[in-house]
C-alpha cells in the first residue's frame, strides 16, 4: 500500500525535472493544455480521422520532457473503462453504417465510441503530461494568476494533497482489521459501514492536522506562493506555436490535403 | 519574546482546554511544558501559533499582539514541530517539504534551494533531500520535520512531543540538534530526562492551568509530581 501511495506522487516527482518543457512558464503550459483540449473536444463524434494529427502534441511533449510513456499510459488505463462506458451505448442506438472494411460494416455507433476513446486518450494524456512537467504549487499559482475561482484551485490542490492521506489511513485501518480477523481475507460486508465511516473520520482528522501544519508554514488559501512571474520569449513562442498548430489542424483538413497530394503524385 | 496573559481556551464541548494561563519566555530561554495526557499542552502550543483562538487573554510574540491581522506574520516568525512528523511531511520529496515554507514566504527558487541545502546540512540529513517521507525511519522523519521549520529561520520554536517515535540514538541526535539552535523554545514533553537536557525552566500544566513555573529542581519533588498526575 505504501508503494501505491508513493506511485500516486510519481508524477509530481517527475515535475522537478529540468527539460525545456519543464522550464516553460506554468501559465503558458496550462493555457496551451486548455486550448488543446477545447480544440480536440470541438470535433464531431465521427471525426476520428481528423483527430489523428493531434497525437503529435502529447508525443512531442513527452519526448522533449523525457516523460515515461508507460507510466502515463497506465494512468490512462484507469480512466479507460469510464470512457468506454460513456460511448458504449452508441453501438446499440446509432446503427447506421459509416463505412465497410472488406466485408465488415462499421456503424456510426462504433465510430463514435472509438472517437470518444481517442479524444479521452488525447485529453487525459495531455493533462497527465501537464502534471508531470509542472510542480503542483506552480500549477495552482498559474490557476490563481489566471483568475480561476479560488474555490476550484483550493479543491484541486487539497484533493491532490489529501488523496495520499486517505490511502494511508485506509492502509492503517485495513492492517489493524486484518490482524484481528484471523484467516479471513478482506473486510466483512457487515463491518464495511463502520470501517468506511472510521476511514472518513480519521482522514478528516488527519487532513485537519496537515492543514494546520501547512498554515504554520505560511500557507494561505488565497495567496500565491513564489513562482516565476515573467513570461519569457520562449514561452510566447511555445504558446503561439501550439495554439496556431492546434487551430490550424482544426480549420484545415490535413487528411484531405494529404490524400489530395498523394492522389496527384499517384 | 513570548508573553501569555490570562489565556483561556475551550473545546467545542465547552470544557476548558486552557484556563487563564500566563507566563513569559525570554530571548534565550528554553521551557519544558509538562503535564499529564489531556492537560492542554498541545492546545496551548496551537494557541500560540493562532491555530486555536483563545476566548480571552492575550498572546504577544516579539512585542506583536496575536490577532487576525497579525497571525500570518507571526506564524512566519514561529516554527512549530508537530507531534507526528507524518502530519508535517506531505510533499512527494523531503526537498519540497523543506522548501514549502520558503516558497510560501515568497522566496525565489535560488534562495529557497540555498536555504534548504544549508538547513539539511546543518541537521546532517542532506542525504534525505531527494527521498520520500514514506521511506524514512522515525528519527529521520523527525529531523526532516525540524528542517521544515528551521529553514525559514523562525525566532521562536515550539515542539510537541519531539521524542515520540524516537529510539535512543535518534533521541541523542535530536538533543544535539536542539542544543545548537539559538532560538528560544517551548517543548511539550513527557520525557523528563530529555527535558532536563535541553531546557532550563519547567512549566507544569494540569487541567489547563499553570500549576508550577520553576527550574528543574521542581522535578525532584516526587510528591508534587504525583499530585500533578506525572
Amino acid at each position: 500500500m505504501k508503494q501505491k501511495i508513493q506511485e500516486l506522487y510519481t508524477l509530481e516527482q517527475l515535475s522537478s525535472g529540468a527539460s525545456a518543457i519543464h522550464r516553460l512558464h506554468p501559465s503558458v503550459k496550462l493555457l496551451t493544455t486548455v486550448v488543446f483540449i477545447i480544440v480536440v473536444v470541438s470535433f464531431s463524434r465521427y471525426d476520428i480521422g481528423r483527430l489523428v494529427p493531434y497525437i503529435l502534441f502529447p508525443t512531442v511533449i513527452m519526448s522533449l520532457s523525457e516523460t515515461p510513456y508507460t507510466l502515463l499510459l497506465k494512468r490512462f488505463l484507469v480512466a479507460l473503462p469510464f470512457c468506454i462506458f460513456a460511448g458504449v451505448t452508441n453501438i446499440f442506438f446509432d446503427t447506421e453504417p459509416a463505412f465497410v472494411i472488406n466485408t465488415i460494416v462499421i456503424s456510426n455507433g462504433v465510430l463514435s465510441l472509438v472517437t470518444i476513446v481517442f479524444k479521452s486518450y488525447l485529453c487525459v494524456m495531455t493533462i497527465l503530461i501537464l502534471m508531470s512537467v509542472t510542480p503542483l504549487a506552480e500549477l495552482t499559482n498559474a490557476m490563481r494568476r489566471l483568475r480561476i475561482p479560488y474555490i476550484f484551485t483550493v479543491m484541486f490542490e487539497m484533493t491532490y494533497r489529501y488523496i495520499g492521506v486517505l490511502f494511508d489511513e485506509a492502509h492503517t485501518i485495513y492492517t489493524a482489521y486484518s490482524l484481528r480477523s484471523s484467516e479471513r481475507k478482506g473486510i466483512k460486508i457487515a463491518d464495511m459501514g463502520t470501517v468506511v465511516g472510521q476511514l472518513l473520520l480519521r482522514s478528516i482528522d488527519r487532513a485537519d492536522r496537515i492543514y494546520n501544519a501547512m498554515k504554520c508554514r505560511g500557507y494561505a488559501l488565497r495567496t500565491m506562493a513564489y513562482s516565476r512571474s515573467r513570461i519569457e520569449r520562449s514561452d510566447y513562442i511555445f504558446g503561439i506555436a501550439v495554439t496556431v498548430v492546434c487551430i490550424g489542424f482544426r480549420v484545415v483538413n490535413v487528411n484531405a490535403l494529404l490524400v489530395g497530394a498523394f492522389g496527384e503524385y499517384a | 519574546m513570548l508573553k501569555l496573559s490570562e489565556v483561556t481556551l475551550s473545546y467545542p464541548d465547552k470544557t476548558k482546554a486552557i484556563d487563564r494561563a500566563s507566563f513569559a519566555l525570554g530571548q534565550a530561554e528554553n521551557i519544558a511544558l509538562i503535564g499529564e495526557n489531556g492537560a492542554g499542552k498541545t492546545s496551548l502550543l496551537l494557541a500560540i501559533v493562532g491555530i486555536l483562538e483563545p476566548e480571552s487573554g492575550t498572546i504577544e510574540i516579539d512585542g506583536t499582539l496575536l490577532n487576525k491581522t497579525t497571525v500570518n506574520e507571526l506564524r512566519r516568525r514561529t516554527g512549530f514541530v508537530f507531534q507526528n512528523p507524518d502530519d508535517q511531511l506531505f510533499m512527494p520529496l523531503i526537498y519540497d517539504d523543506v522548501a514549502f515554507g520558503c516558497r510560501n514566504a515568497g522566496l525565489d527558487e535560488v534562495e529557497t534551494k540555498r536555504r534548504v541545502e544549508e538547513t539539511l546540512a546543518s541537521l546532517q540529513i542532506s542525504q534525505l533531500k531527494n527521498r520520500s517521507s514514506l521511506k524514512l525511519s522515525g528519527g529521520e522523519k523527525r529531523m526532516a520535520a525540524i528542517a521544515t521549520v528551521l529553514v525559514t529561520n523562525p525566532c521562536l520554536l515550539l515542539f510537541d512531543e519531539p521524542t515520540a517515535f524516537l529510539d535512543p540514538k535518534a533521541k541523542r541526535a535530536l538533543i544535539a540538534a536542539l542544543k545548537q539552535m539559538k532560538q528560544p523554545k517551548i517543548i511539550a514533553t513527557h520525557d523528563m530526562a530529555f527535558a532536563a537536557e535541553v531546557c532550563d525552566r519547567v512549566i507544569v500544566l494540569k487541567d489547563g492551568r499553570v500549576t508550577a513555573d520553576d527550574d528543574f529542581s521542581l522535578l525532584e519533588n516526587q510528591e508534587f509530581l504525583q499530585s500533578q498526575g506525572l
